[in-house]
């Protein structure tokens, strides 16, 4: 990979704007492409198959006009909104971020976002319409509420749906996903918004703990992610 | 912890009347202040003549109860001083926490918050917006 190339990728990077290194196998031609990006030149069949990959975020070998190009992805990372400062909070936070997820902790009471509770967590105390304005969730994006008080999480809740987030998920029990259902409905979201939520957010692996709890979120999350078609679970 | 009786008929539709909710345009003195505990949060702009409140507007995000003393104190408030605003603080956490008299005058539909002294964790949400107000007309350099 040619040094200016790697210089304009590595900005990119830090710009969180998605890339793709085309790269023709026979003759050693290497483009880089944005492919989510009007204007950009390198004929609209290569941009074409780089937006898919992209949007598969997966590097791939394709065919375009009878030359063979390898496609490597560099997306910018998952982000995962959490709604909640809480116990399972301090669990999932770190977690996703092994995974390379992007993770925001987003909590208007003060007491329960500290730096003490969440060291090395990006925090925020807005109110989560707030917090999701700013960050204007994509289809790269989950969003999960967990505070318990409605209060705080349907704001959350009808932010995200609002959004193309990727994972919506609220914790809570199964009466108290019906009561919330009811509420959200009330302030105009039509079924199919709703059935986005997954709720009790979370595999059934009968979780105990705020760290087993994370974990079955984090796996549903990963699922949705990366097999939206036949994730498993709820 | 009887947490329904709190949200009786009358608390709720001075919450939901949002009375003097909004901005002051310029000269304002504001202040904006949150419960750490229950994420509620209020802001008050205040304009003072001689001494009293001549206009006032609030932002609140939070509970009902905190909603409803803000709009309470939008009409409650209106050409009180400093000294009166903060008697009638004093007053109100008394009622809450004591059961003491409402206070008097301008200020007896703060009755209406007697119920919230039962529940103590929210004795704040109806005094966030009394000291917001307190904190926006101490600012006031008119």
């Amino acid at each position: 990979m040619r040094r200016e190339l790697l210089a304009r990728l590595r900005a990119d990077r830090a710009a969180k704007r998605p890339a793709v290194v085309a790269t023709e196998l026979a003759g050693g031609e290497v483009r880089l492409l944005h492919p989510f990006e009007a204007g950009e030149p390198g004929g609209a069949a290569l941009l074409q198959a780089a937006r898919r990959a992209a949007e598969r975020d997966r590097s791939e070998v394709a065919e375009v006009e009878g030359r063979e190009w390898f496609l490597r992805v560099f997306n910018p990372p998952v982000r995962v909104v959490i709604v909640g400062a809480v116990h399972v909070a301090q669990a999932l936070g770190p977690m996703c971020r092994l995974c390379g997820f992007d993770v925001q902790v987003v909590d208007p009471r003060r007491s329960f976002a500290t730096a003490e509770r969440f060291p090395g967590q990006q925090l925020s105390t807005e109110w989560p319409d707030e917090a999701l304005a700013r960050l204007a969730p994509d289809r790269r994006t989950a969003v999960v509420t967990m505070t318990h008080d409605p209060k705080i999480d349907d704001p959350g809740l009808l932010a995200a749906l609002r959004s193309p987030a990727f994972y919506v998920g609220a914790l809570g029990s199964k009466k108290t996903q019906a009561a919330r259902r009811e509420r959200l409905r009330r302030q105009g979201l039509a079924d199919a918004d709703l059935d986005r939520i997954h709720g009790p957010v979370g595999l059934p692996l009968g979780a105990v703990s705020p760290g087993e709890i994370a974990v079955s979120i984090l796996a549903q999350l990963v699922g949705r992610l990366r097999r939206p078609e036949g994730a498993p679970g709820p | 912890m009887s947490g329904d009786d709190i949200y009786h008929e009358e608390l709720v539709r001075l919450a939901r009347e949002a009375a003097g909710a909004g901005r002051l345009p310029p000269p304002a003195s504001t202040a904006e202040r949150d419960n750490p505990l229950c994420g509620d949060r209020v802001a008050f702009d205040v304009r003072l003549e001689a001494g009293r409140i001549a206009a006032l507007a609030h932002r609140v995000r939070g509970c009902l109860v905190c909603q409803a003393s803000a709009s309470f104190l939008s009409r409650a408030a209106a050409g009180a001083g400093e000294a009166e605003l903060r008697a009638a603080r004093a007053q109100v956490a008394a009622l809450l926490a004591a059961g003491a008299p409402a206070p008097e005058g301008r200020w007896r539909g703060a009755a209406l918050f007697a119920p919230v002294g039962a529940v103590r964790s929210r004795h704040g949400c109806v005094l966030l917006p009394f000291d917001t107000l307190a904190e926006a007309v101490a600012g006031w350099r008119g």
